[in-house]
């Protein structure tokens, strides 16, 4: 079976500049859930619009369900859902017009998932998007991208700017097509809690490429974050280089290391490489799991 | 009205689990994003509390995979992966066609954990509490908490008895 989208080695940047996407390959599967994280400027939107061909990649190649997005832009689009914080939606159109538009562009449109989200969501049906709140222009937007029972459901940021209502409206949303339709999922968020309630793989952004591919459990079960004394560290280029060592920081006057590995085992690892006995070792959450791979360095000098 | 079912009494039903079976698995577990545990240990323990504390009784029905996902807004592979690891450890068993159950025959572990390793946390937990100031009384005060805690569902059940009079 095709995978629902395979990024190979693609490059892209903007008016010549240092590329946003530099080089970045994955693939999903159909039913798979995947959130993608990043700093602001990361590259997630890049990657979103390239999935769903509104923009080219220059170099590299993209395919959703074995076709290319901007050449085949019809057959793909109809197989997929796409919401985003910065959606443009045609604002004098009222919501009842929006919905009757796609329900006319899809044949699949299920009319009874129409009626619940309508009935979930209570949106005005004759009121013009501009006149709606961000959280309702984005509820119609969701309605939009779902009933026609998509096999890849695009969220990029959803739940940007939206109360915790709306929030958890879109998760149950999503929930609900992961159950009942098996949609894949590739999701852009900085709300750690939602990516650990649609769990799945999570994929780490970072300087164009993707840094870490794990899924959500082996992140918070098989990664931990030594702290060690920075005057215990006589070889930093060691502890950078030594075996399942991810990224290395400096936080005033400690070093900060995510390591591969149960909190024994990295122990060990950094008695046995580097004769450090005295390391705090533990697993953490998701949010400082993110700050300790992507966050900047403190240093001494700069306190 | 809804009501629970019955202590022992198995609610096997071929086919989906009553609204009764996926109200009462729900009301038995409180999941939190931003806990310490991943969202698949919270569910393991809660339910694992759950069976030690009588409120969920041997042959009792769990809701499926897809209601308990749907109920508590998480992935369904992330209830799955509870229930595997739930039934690895003998917790529950699932029978095709039929649905998911506490074991009737649990572990060895849950019937009754060597008195030498109790023991040996009870000298552990007085330590702890001698040291941080506490004396015998008040450790006895927690402990009667704590049991409290797994034979009610604390605040899970208080949860629920305001629910269940709406």
């Amino acid at each position: 079976m095709k995978p629902v989208i395979m990024f190979r080695d693609v490059v892209r940047s903007y008016d010549g500049g240092k590329p946003v996407l530099d080089g970045v390959t994955f693939s999903m599967q159909s039913e798979e859930v995947v959130g993608l994280l990043g700093r602001n400027g990361s590259g997630k939107t890049t990657l979103m619009r390239i999935a769903m061909g509104m923009l080219f990649p220059h170099k590299g190649s993209v395919e959703l369900f074995g076709l290319s997005p901007t050449e085949h832009p019809v057959e793909v689009k109809k197989r997929i859902g796409f919401v985003a914080a910065d959606q443009e939606l045609p604002m004098f159109w009222s919501v009842g017009e929006l919905i009757a538009l796609h329900r006319k562009l899809f044949a699949k449109w299920d009319a009874a998932m129409e009626k619940q989200l309508l009935e979930r969501f209570a949106l005005p049906l004759n009121t013009r998007l501009n006149k709606l709140s961000t959280g309702q222009r984005r509820q119609a937007a969701l309605l939009c991208a779902v009933c026609h029972r998509p096999e890849l459901l695009l969220l990029d940021e959803p739940a940007a700017g939206l109360d915790p209502v709306v929030r958890r409206e879109f998760l149950e949303t999503s929930i609900q097509l992961l159950n009942r339709e098996g949609t894949a999922i590739l999701f852009s968020s900085h709300q750690m809690a939602d990516v650990e309630r649609l769990g799945g793989r999570v994929l780490l952004l970072d300087g164009g490429r993707i840094r870490l591919d794990r899924d959500l459990v082996t992140l918070r079960e098989q990664l931990c974050v030594a702290v060690i004394t920075r005057a215990a560290v006589a070889d930093m280029a060691a502890l950078e280089r030594a075996p399942g060592v991810l990224r290395v920081r400096t936080m005033h006057d400690k070093v900060h290391a995510v390591i591969d590995g149960n909190p024994d085992s990295v122990k060990r690892l950094l008695a046995e490489h580097l004769g450090v006995r005295d390391a705090e070792v533990k697993r953490v959450g998701l949010e400082d799991l993110f700050i300790e791979m992507l966050g900047g360095e403190r240093l001494e000098s700069a306190a | 009205m809804r009501r629970r079912v019955a202590s022992g009494q198995c609610n096997a039903v071929a086919g989906a689990p009553s609204d009764m079976v996926i109200y009462i698995t729900c009301m038995l577990l409180s999941i939190s994003a931003s806990d310490d545990l991943p969202i698949y240990r919270q569910i393991m323990r809660q339910i694992m509390d759950a069976i030690a504390g009588g409120r969920l009784a041997r042959g009792e029905q769990l809701s499926s995979h897809r209601e308990l996902s749907e109920q508590l807004v998480i992935a369904p592979l992330t209830v799955k992966k509870a229930y595997d690891e739930l039934e690895a450890l003998g917790y529950i068993t699932s029978q095709r066609g039929r649905g998911t159950f506490v074991s009737d025959t649990l572990p060895k572990a849950a019937q009754g954990v060597q008195a030498e390793q109790l023991g040996e946390l009870a000298r552990k937990l007085l330590s702890q509490a001698y040291l941080s100031g506490m004396r015998l009384a008040e450790v006895m005060q927690l402990l009667r908490q704590a049991d409290r805690s797994l034979t009610t569902g604390s605040d899970v059940a208080s949860r629920t008895r305001r629910k269940t009079a709406i």
